[in-house]
């Protein structure tokens, strides 16, 4: 076989594309996504601890880089995030336990809140228009807020409480994941790569350094986009006189982790503490809403495509129908996860492609194995 | 699979690592780093190791066994190199990033240290001792490479 043959059989890259392998990562991403919703326990704190991983791995790299060994730095760089974590828990738990105690009646207090700027905002526009007057809008509406607040929140609000406490075992487990991540993935990865034929070794190596290159981009970007957020928000927040500028920031941007749904979350909660703190300044709720698509625009335009958006390389459409699906079939954690996923799971895709259609490799691996099946079975033959 | 989850020894593969001219330059220390990074890979006599023309992702030093460099299916008359234990294979490919110059063959049973591009340019971010230590190495046997196939070129160094 002459190397222009070999040119014309083996295509010039190592990971395909097209209609197949875009077709194969849809359905692909939709079905791990299902089955990951079977091991929702399992699932969350692995995602926290990839999340924690990638935030301490240029740390234990730093500490590779001054020489000591990365078992050490594993464990170095590990505890001090936890001794960092329980140093700041500390002073915060009086707070937390007052929160936890008075953490209903605050829920209908901000709930009671935002409600009354829905009926002033009703108001006002029921003055402005005639023909929401005569549809009765606003005493329509408070009809319905009401049986919501009544009955719905009242009946669901115990159990979502107790659902989320329910997690907080397996939460638990997200360190210590994020430990051996750092500790043992090299060593993981030696181990694939001695389970794979020497044919496929080349391309197996390719693809795990480009899984490895998109989940980093991905993560560290998601950390970098939500320090950036926080940020922005805390400042915007401040300027407009909320209190609580920096947690309410900080927790929006972590909620904007959802896509769509997190952000529309993180700009309500605002609202609703706008609204209960600020109950005869509407133009603090005004300000606070325009902040957060102010935020969002520069997310969408600025942001995103110099943290997230460098690390995934899909065209806008099936990101979308992606996230949809996702949505769809695993709910929150399906939004959050299905990009990563999507990302991954396009990248070993691309590679089962790449080897499915370059029959010269193939020939290489069955070459290999007839060669050993010929030593094995030698003296067998003789 | 429960090997992943014991604790790490010094594997026997340090000394005969020590004795690689790649890195017969690099401490202790750095050897262990190293060895961590590197993929050993088996070959029966015979078996292909790249194909001329592939894009290249890996560096290879023979650790026991000869590697034959030849044309793309040319063992015999397209023969242009015979690499033997000890010796480093595959670079230009790693620091080009060009496809495979020619086709590498087992000559005999051999085992090969592999160490990819990915890890070679994260040693370069992580570990720049090391890596400015192999790349000088590289540099070394590149050049007596040179030297040996260019009777143009003065055996003396310029």
């Amino acid at each position: 076989m002459t190397p222009s043959d070999i040119a014309i059989a083996r295509p010039s890259r190592y990971l395909s594309s097209g209609p197949l392998v875009w077709g194969a990562t849809m359905v692909c991403t939709t079905l791990l996504l299902v089955l990951l919703k079977q091991a929702l326990w399992l699932v969350v704190p692995f995602l926290l601890a990839i999340i924690v991983y990638y935030a301490l791995f240029p740390a234990v790299r730093r500490l590779t880089l001054a020489g000591i060994a990365r078992e050490t730095a594993a464990a170095l760089v590990a505890g001090g995030f936890l001794v960092a974590g329980i140093a700041a828990m500390v002073p915060t738990l009086p707070w937390l336990a007052a929160q936890a105690v008075g953490g209903e009646e605050a829920f209908f207090r901000y709930l009671a809140g935002g409600r009354l700027l829905i009926d002033r905002s009703l108001a006002t526009l029921e003055a402005q228009f005639e023909f929401l007057k005569q549809m009765d809008f606003h005493a329509e509406m408070s009809r319905k807020m009401s049986a919501f607040g009544g009955t719905y929140i009242q009946e669901h609000l115990a159990d979502v409480l107790l659902g989320a406490a329910a997690w907080l075992p397996a939460l638990l487990l997200a360190p210590f994941l994020a430990f051996f991540f750092l500790r043992d993935g090299r060593r993981f990865l030696k181990f694939l790569g001695e389970a794979v034929p020497n044919a496929y070794f080349e391309r197996t190596l390719y693809m795990v350094d480009r899984v490895d290159d998109t989940a980093r981009a991905y993560f560290q970007g998601l950390l970098k986009l939500t320090l950036i957020d926080t940020v922005f928000l805390a400042l915007g927040l401040a300027v407009i006189g909320m209190p609580g500028a920096l947690v309410l920031g900080l927790m929006a941007a972590v909620l904007a982790w959802v896509p769509f749904v997190g952000s529309i979350l993180g700009c309500v909660i605002v609202v609703l503490v706008a609204a209960t703190d600020f109950p005869e300044s509407p133009w603090v709720v005004y300000a606070a809403i325009g902040l957060f698509l102010f935020v969002r625009l520069l997310d969408d335009f600025v942001f995103m495509p110099l943290t997230v958006g460098r690390s995934l390389h899909m065209h806008p459409l099936p990101t979308v129908l992606l996230i949809f699906a996702g949505g769809a079939v695993a709910g929150i954690p399906g939004l959050i996860l299905v990009l990563p996923l999507a990302g991954v799971v396009m990248v070993v895709a691309g590679t089962i492609g790449g080897i499915v259609n370059d029959p010269r490799l193939r020939a290489r691996h069955a070459f290999a194995r007839l060669l050993r099946e010929r030593r094995i079975t030698a003296d067998l033959q003789s | 699979m429960l090997g992943l989850f014991q604790g790490r020894k010094e594997t026997p593969r340090l000394g005969t690592l020590r004795q690689l001219s790649l890195f017969s330059t690099l401490s202790r220390r750095e050897l262990r780093v190293i060895d961590g990074l590197l993929h050993e890979r088996r070959y029966l006599k015979g078996e292909i190791i790249f194909d001329e023309g592939e894009e290249g992702q890996t560096v290879n030093v023979v650790i026991a066994g000869r590697v034959l460099i030849c044309r793309q299916g040319e063992p015999v008359a397209g023969r242009l190199a015979q690499i033997d234990a000890g010796v480093v294979f595959g670079e230009l490919a790693l620091l080009e990033n060009a496809p495979r110059a020619a086709q590498a063959r087992a000559e005999e049973d051999c085992v090969l240290a592999s160490l990819s591009r990915g890890d070679f340019e994260g040693l370069i971010d992580t570990h720049a001792v090391i890596a400015s230590k192999i790349l000088l190495q590289l540099a070394r046997q590149l050049g007596r490479q040179l030297r040996d196939r260019s009777p143009a070129v003065d055996h003396r160094p310029l």
